[in-house]
């Protein structure tokens, strides 16, 4: 193994930088300035891969699934075979529904624990990961959460949780006290 | 950093053969344990607020199905400017990207959405041997130190291999250049075949540490079909 190291403390690159073709092509805040076909087609970034799969979603089953939701020219064809290839995967996320996407339950301001109830974002997902070309990496499914395995640490007693017939804004304000409280433990370690 | 070569092979017989030793830790492809742990296993032992470690994700025996750490917890502002592979052997470069960014570095975090990346290979790919990857990134105001990237490659649920490079330190307001040589593992033809007929099985989660932190996790999955129905407005062809 080679590892090969150019620093420059000014900021600028040492690195060659071709010239420029007319042709170059910008996908989603990436410039490429070569690619070499007979290795490689194409590539797709997360972000694009979820704006495809929105479209996906939001798109009514007549109309071309693929022709409206590309975004860039650099998706290729087989988008629609990265989609379907990995949907016996997917599937998994569906049966272990309680797992991903209910990780706790909403306390109730009388104390009773309710269940987290269906959003707009379930919808989303079950039209993604159960059509025909739906099919999404578990990574972007789940978003930022990670390592969220306990609320033991927010201490939820002493927050005031107002009722709010809106569950999903409630459910957005608790996942967001999990990352703050996640951070702070994370920095007061660094 | 000096450049060091040195075959890379998961088995420890050939590294002794070609004099290598697990004490030079910097460019040694790391052993993985023979037992491994699951994903779940590894989480169950982290507790909050602690960082992940290189030994917990070298115990991994399987690609992670989420990310080991946060956007945020990329307090060193390090980002990632530019990326290039090319095929060692005839010197072809296979993928050229920048990022459209302001040249002068600034020192402001920000979440990076990009954390995951699809790959459309050919099956020529699998073919090749040696890849260099360039990486050009920039740090914010606090230097890096041991800097370390350890990448894990998967087809389904099997360790094609591990990469470890340790890139070191780096000053604050940088901008670096960083070549890693990939020496590619020996395949059986079936596997090929498999991972060719199955698109996107073949995985890799990617794990940048400092001070043996975890401060950034990136995930990639690559296809080698031989579909050649391709937007030819977005080749940029051969040179």
């Amino acid at each position: 193994m080679s590892v090969k190291m150019e620093v420059d403390i000014s900021g600028v690159s040492r690195a060659h930088v071709s010239i420029l073709p007319a042709t170059e092509i910008k996908v989603a805040g990436y410039q490429i300035l070569h690619m070499d076909s007979n290795y490689l087609v194409g590539f797709t970034t997360g972000e694009e891969l979820l704006k495809l799969a929105h479209k996906l979603s939001e798109s009514s089953p007549e109309k071309s699934m693929l022709s409206e939701a590309v975004p860039s020219p650099i998706q290729t064809l087989d988008v629609s075979k990265s989609l379907d290839s990995s949907i016996h995967r997917s599937s998994r996320i569906f049966k272990a529904k309680s797992r991903y996407y209910q990780p706790y339950d909403i306390p109730a301001a009388s104390g009773r624990r309710r269940r987290r109830m269906p959003s707009s974002s379930d919808t989303f997902l079950r039209s993604v990961t159960q059509g025909e070309h739906g099919r999404l990496p578990l990574c972007l499914l789940k978003g930022k959460r990670t390592q969220s395995k306990s609320l033991d640490y927010l201490n939820l007693d002493k927050i005031s949780i107002k009722e709010s017939s809106d569950t999903e804004v409630l459910q957005y304000q608790l996942q967001h006290l999990t990352l703050r409280g996640e951070r702070m433990f994370t920095r007061n370690k660094t | 950093m000096e450049r060091q070569d040195g075959k890379i092979s998961a088995n420890e017989e050939c590294r002794a053969e070609n004099g290598e030793s697990e004490k030079d830790s910097d460019w040694f492809i790391s052993q993985e344990t023979p037992q491994g742990a699951t994903e779940e296993e590894v989480t169950a032992q982290w507790k909050p607020g602690e960082p992940v470690t290189p030994q917990q994700v070298l115990r991994l025996n399987g690609y992670t199905e989420d990310y080991l750490c946060l956007p945020e917890d990329n307090i060193y502002n390090i980002n990632f400017s530019r990326f290039k592979i090319r095929d060692l052997a005839s010197g072809a470069v296979i993928l050229d990207i920048k990022k459209q960014c302001p040249t002068e570095i600034q020192d402001v975090i920000k979440p990076d959405v990009n954390r995951f990346i699809q790959y459309h290979f050919s099956p020529a790919f699998l073919t090749l041997k040696e890849i260099g990857a360039t990486l050009e990134f920039t740090v914010g105001n606090r230097a890096l130190n041991r800097f370390r990237l350890i990448e894990r490659h998967f087809f389904r649920n099997v360790l094609l291999k591990t990469f470890d490079f340790e890139i070191g330190f780096c000053i604050p307001y940088s901008r670096n250049t960083c070549e890693h040589i990939y020496f590619l593992p020996d395949l059986e033809p079936q596997t090929v075949e498999d991972m060719i007929a199955n698109p996107f099985e073949t995985r890799s989660d990617s794990f940048y540490f400092v001070n043996n932190k975890l401060v950034m996790h990136h995930k990639a999955e690559y296809s080698f079909t031989a579909d050649t129905q391709t937007d030819v407005s977005c080749q940029n062809g051969n040179e």
